[in-house]
């Protein structure tokens, strides 16, 4: 993982990354028009030139309320089982090195953090959250199913 | 006759094309009997076809290779090596000669006979024929060969005469075989050149005009269009290819089991990915063998049950989005619960608690499970081994679903649900909310103003109803279902479109305001957005704002307003009475002299708009062109038109069509009023009061009388053809161009036939009827399948083209007498 690219960006106040492969391109969000009885995380969908981009709250996704945050202009546009997704986050920093291997922390995250970060890594800009985008884009409800049949 | 023809050489050139590998695998085992099964398909179906195209020679050289084929099939005789190389010099033979037919060359005399003669050497002296194959090209029974044939298949590059003959054929259609993948690239390439050019047309639309953009714009508008219309068809299909072969297939089948089926097909005109039609070809098959087999009883069986003893199965097809779905439906005994929930428990599926907790539909759709097979003995019809469950498989494979509902004793419908990865559809946008959303056109049935006191909606407990022509419909409010706010600024009643499923199930959705319609590129949503279960996709509307799409099929399913079983066909008529008494209705309009005036609205075919352009103003009557017919067209003003497009309604009398071109379509009212006669006015019957209001209403019979354009009227003998592909493709253009009209099957039974018509029907089917003892109406053809009659038999070999032209004229003299004979008592 060293030297891997990495997009640094803030969610709920916590620095994260997403792996710089990821990440299709960054954009100005536009008109979001919302999709009616969609999960509450699914902000709605935004037009990327004839492609239409479904826009995920990232705070809601970890199942955090989104308002206490403020929300970048740009969202990170990524893909995913072959559809694309437009994340919105706090603000989007960097793109900077990774300058170690992804490890955990002893403790954990906490259960929201866990369920979409694969692990802490190293990066120029000090310690992020390495994202999985898999977990990320399953929103919160992914979590109780998983307690549930754990149960 | 052309297309037909086209169609043959196509055929046989395809079946050539995966028959060559046979051809060689043959060669090289000559007692495999898979690959003379596929060798003897081949000349047998161009013996049969090119009996109606007048080839003596391509007949006559299928019918000698069908010949000694048949007799190696029978065992009569041993396919050797010498066989081989006459069969296969036949075969090349045959495709030169479609090379030169389509080129349209003669092809050149002679070489037949020793050719077929080569066929007969290989039996009588099979040791010195031997030789002489190897020979080949010396042997002065194959001389125009320059090579053994089978070589001539594996190194075309060899005969470059050939090869350069080919390529001069190929200019009348030259077809070549590309990777689906790129064609789908191309395809999506095309829809963002759609959107961006729909993106260039608003902007250009908000720039206002510019002639020296407009033009170009216009060209580029014309050319995308042709482009994209050709790209589509490149990889769409319509449904109708699949559902060609069903009706044969049903009577085959139910013939075999004794039982009697119709088969009524709806949708065929939906379009559907090439590839996707192959797909769900056999799962089809299979679920209407099982319909057949185990779904349909036996006549007497529905006779005791107070059915009609002909069973009814009913498959038709609707596009949704990004979905095609298929419904197939049969009247028969319907799906067992206990008897599939005690094979489930035995088999293992589930636990006797699991099946204590579980609902009827859960255990009807135990039947996709792996394992599963209900009929008790399996009968050579659906019992081949591949259950239901491969179904799914093969479905769900490609994205699709199927289920099932089934009543007791009334029936059992299979859903299947396919995906179109890709598409373009029509569509309608509506407005709820102060949001905009599109739903397929194919659903859409009719718009009305639920303002009109006709549509009587009305509340029962949470449900809402409307009245639609004298039936009552259920309706959704579409903000309701999507849990929006009704908007602030609610002017007025909500709208009404009227949608009709793929169950025939209909229903009223209301909604706040209609936009437009257009065609609509439907891109996937994210599968946590599908799960909602209300979209089946996005699209960009022309200012690149997106819109959902919404899943009707899905959203009517959560409602509950999908019928078990689908009663449409036998529903219907009592439907049309039920609607007959009725207040007399008329379609209320402005026309373009500012005049209100009204038609009544059983005329009012449907509302048209059509470009300038189509309008031909040259004649005393003007025309229009709608949906490539000319049409004669009133109602224009005198002076130049006032828009670009014109509203039109179309008005019928049953026969002839007649529009009449209005400034604007108010609504369908009630005539309640009293009508009071114009005479001085012929062209109207009375003026009456809606709503206050005076308005005109026209007078249909002055209208008609006056602009209508009856068609010419068919002074020709009709006739009745069996059901079935071959029937279609094959006999009805010979009968059709031997001068009589031709009615498909499924019109005979409704009576509406005069004694004069001819009927031809296959022997068989001719025996069945004399067997139960019905009589065929009209004058009947009799076809037999074998060449040869046998004695004292009225029958013509349905390949005898002389004698079945002689049989027709026969029949039609015959028949004009006993009409007349008729008319004089």
């Amino acid at each position: 993982m060293t030297g891997a690219l990495l997009v640094i960006i803030q969610i709920a106040g916590r620095r994260c990354a997403l792996g710089a492969l990821e990440v299709k391109s960054v954009i100005e969000i536009g008109t979001i028009t919302p999709v009616p009885r969609a999960p509450h995380w699914i902000s709605g969908i935004t037009a990327l030139r004839s492609q239409a981009l479904t826009v995920i709250d990232c705070r809601r996704a970890l199942g955090l309320p989104s308002g206490d945050w403020p929300t970048d202009h740009r969202a990170v546009v990524v893909a995913d089982g072959g559809h694309a997704y437009a994340l919105l986050v706090d603000s989007i920093e960097d793109i900077t090195t990774a300058a170690g291997e992804v490890g955990q922390v002893p403790g954990g995250f906490g259960a929201e953090w866990s369920r979409i970060a694969n692990g802490m890594i190293e990066t120029l800009a000090g310690p992020a959250l390495l994202l999985d985008l898999g977990s990320l884009l399953a929103g919160p409800e992914a979590l109780s199913r998983e307690i549930e049949t754990l149960v | 006759m052309d297309d037909l023809l086209a169609d043959f050489i196509a055929e046989t050139r395809e079946m050539l094309e995966a028959s060559s590998g046979e051809l060689v695998a043959w060669e090289a085992d000559p007692a495999d009997r898979a690959r003379l099964d596929a060798i003897f398909r081949f000349v047998h179906t161009v013996k049969g076809n090119c009996g109606f195209f007048d080839f003596p020679r391509l007949a006559a050289l299928s019918h000698a290779a069908e010949d000694a084929l048949a007799d190696c099939r029978g065992g009569r005789r041993d396919p050797d090596g010498p066989l081989v190389t006459a069969v296969l010099a036949i075969i090349d033979r045959i495709a030169a000669m479609v090379d030169a037919i389509e080129a349209g060359e003669d092809f050149p005399e002679g070489g037949d006979e020793a050719l077929i003669a080569a066929l007969d050497v290989s039996r009588e002296t099979p040791d010195d024929m031997a030789t002489d194959g190897q020979r080949g090209g010396d042997d002065t029974a194959t001389a125009h060969l320059t090579h053994p044939p089978a070589k001539a298949l594996f190194n075309p590059g060899e005969e470059p005469a050939t090869l350069a003959r080919r390529a001069d054929a190929a200019g009348a259609q030259r077809t070549i075989r590309l990777p689906v993948e790129l064609l789908d690239r191309v395809m999506s390439g095309v829809s963002d050149m759609v959107l961006a050019r729909n993106d260039l047309a608003h902007r250009l639309r908000q720039a206002g005009n510019q002639p020296t953009i407009d033009g170009p714009f216009e060209r580029l508008t014309t050319i995308l269009s042709d482009v994209r219309d050709a790209i589509t068809r490149m990889r769409m299909q319509r449904i109708e290819t699949l559902f060609g072969a069903l009706p044969r297939l049903i009577r085959d089948l139910s013939a075999e089991l004794g039982k009697q089926v119709m088969v009524d097909l709806d949708g065929g005109d939906v379009e559907l990915d090439r590839e996707m039609i192959e797909t769900i070809r056999d799962p089809l098959t299979h679920i209407l063998r099982n319909a057949i087999d185990h779904g349909v009883e036996a006549p007497a069986a529905r006779l005791a049950q107070g059915k009609r003893e002909i069973g009814l199965v009913a498959i038709a097809a609707r596009q949704s989005g990004n979905t095609i779905s298929i419904v197939i439906a049969d009247d028969g005994r319907g799906l067992d619960e206990d008897r599939i929930a005690s094979k489930a428990v035995a088999t293992g599926l589930i636990s006797s608690a699991e099946r204590a907790q579980m609902s009827r539909d859960r255990v009807l759709n135990l039947i996709f499970e792996p394992g599963f097979s209900t009929a008790e003995t399996v009968s050579n019809v659906s019992g081949r081994g591949v259950g239901l469950d491969v179904v799914r498989q093969n479905l769900e494979r490609v994205g699709g679903s199927i289920k099932v509902t089934s009543v007791p004793g009334e029936g059992t419908t299979f859903s299947l649900q396919i995906p179109l990865t890709l598409s373009i559809i029509a569509g309608l946008t509506v407005e709820t909310g102060g949001q905009r959303f599109a739903i397929p056109q194919s659903y859409v049935e009719e718009i009305v103003q639920a303002s009109s006191s006709a549509l009587d909606l009305s509340w029962l407990g949470e449900s809402a109803l409307v009245t639609f022509r004298g039936v009552r419909v259920p309706c959704l409010m579409l903000g309701e279902v999507l849990g929006l706010p009704r908007a602030e600024s609610e002017t007025g009643e909500p709208t009404m479109v009227m949608l009709r499923l793929a169950s025939g199930d209909l229903f009223a959705l209301a909604v706040e305001g209609i936009h437009n319609h257009g065609d609509l590129v439907v891109k996937p949503l994210a599968p946590a957005v599908m799960r909602s279960g209300l979209y089946a996709g996005s699209t960009l509307l022309d200012d690149g704002t997106p819109v959902l799409l919404l899943d009707v099929a899905n959203i009517a399913a959560q409602a509950g307003l999908v019928s078990d079983t689908r009663a449409r066909v036998l529903a219907a008529t009592t439907e049309d009475t039920a609607a007959a008494e009725t207040t007399p209705r008329a379609m209320l309009f402005t026309d373009f002299s500012g005049r209100r005036a009204a038609v009544r609205l059983e005329l009012v075919q449907r509302i048209e708009t059509a470009p300038v352009s189509a309008i031909d103003r040259t004649h005393a009557t003007a025309r229009v062109v709608i949906d490539g017919l000319i049409l004669p067209l009133t109602g224009l003003p005198d002076g130049p038109l006032p828009a670009r497009r014109v509203r039109l309604l179309r008005l019928g009398d049953g026969t002839c069509d007649l529009l009449y071109a209005v400034r604007e379509v108010e609504d369908a009212v009630e005539l309640t009023a009293p009508l009071q006669a114009v005479p001085e006015d012929p062209l109207v019957e009375a003026v009456t009061l809606i709503g206050g209001v005076p308005v005109t209403l026209l007078d249909a019979h002055a209208l008609f009388a006056r602009y209508g354009e009856a068609p010419v009227a068919a002074e020709r003998t009709r006739c009745i053809l069996p059901e079935g592909e071959w029937a279609r493709t094959i006999l009805a253009p010979l009968v059709a161009s031997a001068g009589y009209d031709v009615l498909p099957e499924g019109e005979s039974d409704t009576g509406a036939i005069g004694p004069d018509a001819i009927r031809i029907v296959f022997e068989d089917v001719y025996e069945v009827a004399e067997a139960l003892g019905r009589d065929l109406p009209g004058t009947v053809i009799r076809l037999r399948d074998q060449p040869d009659a046998p004695a004292g038999c009225a029958t013509v070999y349905r390949y005898d083209r002389e004698g079945l032209l002689a049989a027709l004229a026969a029949a039609s003299r015959s028949a004009r007498v006993s009409a007349r004979a008729g008319e004089a008592a």
